[in-house]
């Protein structure tokens, strides 16, 4: 258990993430699916439900890493884990599409 | 060399297992990286074969998924708790819905595969479908990766001696919340956004 929390309070912490996951899968759901931007927005309407969706993942991905994976209690040297594979990441996406990568 | 020293790395103290565990998955989350980045450039490149691909997809089956998934990241806590507390009995009730979960799962991957098969949709079909099956399928064979410890764990708990490792039931749950994690991406990038 994660030191200095309750069984009490571990469980109740659980409860809380996974409705707010649910709710969050509602929302990308209802998001990309029943909201229409108008269609003389052209390619921002793409772009705008490409965002909305990354960022409720994003927001979901991190509820599961900070409570599920006891981030939040947990040894902080473990959040080097975290870090460094999300900048390596981030610097293949960046290298590979807005520096420009292969041609096809 | 006292006990604590064997079982935990000396400058973080964090259990070896666990930080075992950590390295892997840091190294998953590269592995999976390699597939989303394909997925962006190749998307970017052919748009209206994305966008048709992903019309294709039966995205309330995958959303059926997702809640399978989400349910089983939350039965993989509590029996951690449980068994940290010694009740055994809800430790194998979590776990055993987790197990189910993650059939339940596979069987909902296996209809939206057939149907795609009985289509005429296979992963030479396009490039948007090559990257389906194949993140789609890697992401199953996590599934499959978990199932396996979480069924032994669990068939273990029923015998006399019981399952009381609480340390390695939580690295279990380490691995199978990162399987949720990916399909957190996957759901929205395939089913939903394009």
């Amino acid at each position: 258990m994660a030191a200095g929390h309750s069984a009490g309070e571990m469980q109740k912490a659980y409860i809380k993430i996974f409705s707010a996951l649910m709710v969050f899968t509602l929302l990308t759901i209802v998001a990309a699916k029943f909201i229409h931007f108008p269609e003389s927005w052209g390619s921002l309407s793409t772009v705008l439900h490409v965002t909305i969706g990354l960022l409720i993942a994003v927001a979901k991905a991190w509820m599961v890493v900070y409570v599920f994976m006891h981030i939040k209690f947990d040894n902080p040297y473990i959040r080097v884990f975290i870090y460094v594979p999300l900048f390596l990441f981030a610097v293949l996406v960046f290298a590979l599409t807005v520096l420009g990568g292969p041609t096809l | 060399m006292s006990a604590l020293s064997l079982a935990h790395e000396p400058v973080t103290g964090i259990r070896h297992g666990k930080l075992g565990m950590w390295i892997f998955l840091a190294s998953e989350v590269m592995f999976f990286s390699g597939f989303f980045t394909a997925f962006i450039i190749l998307r970017n490149a052919n748009l209206s074969v994305f966008a048709h691909g992903a019309t294709e997809l039966n995205w309330p089956l995958a959303a059926l998924n997702t809640v399978n998934l989400i349910v089983s990241s939350l039965t993989m806590a509590m029996s951690i708790l449980s068994l940290e507390n010694g009740d055994k009995g809800k430790f194998q009730l979590y776990l055993g819905i987790t197990f189910l979960c993650a059939c339940g799962f596979l069987v909902i991957k296996y209809i939206e595969y057939t149907t795609k098969f009985s289509h005429g949709i296979y992963p030479g079909t396009s490039s948007f479908f090559g990257l389906y099956f194949t993140m789609t399928g890697f992401h199953a064979i996590h599934v499959i990766g978990g199932m396996i410890p979480i069924g032994w764990m669990l068939a273990k708990s029923f015998t006399k001696r019981g399952y009381a490792d609480s340390g390695r039931v939580e690295i279990l749950g380490l691995y199978w919340h990162f399987v949720d994690l990916v399909w957190i991406f996957l759901f929205p990038v395939l089913y939903l956004i394009f």
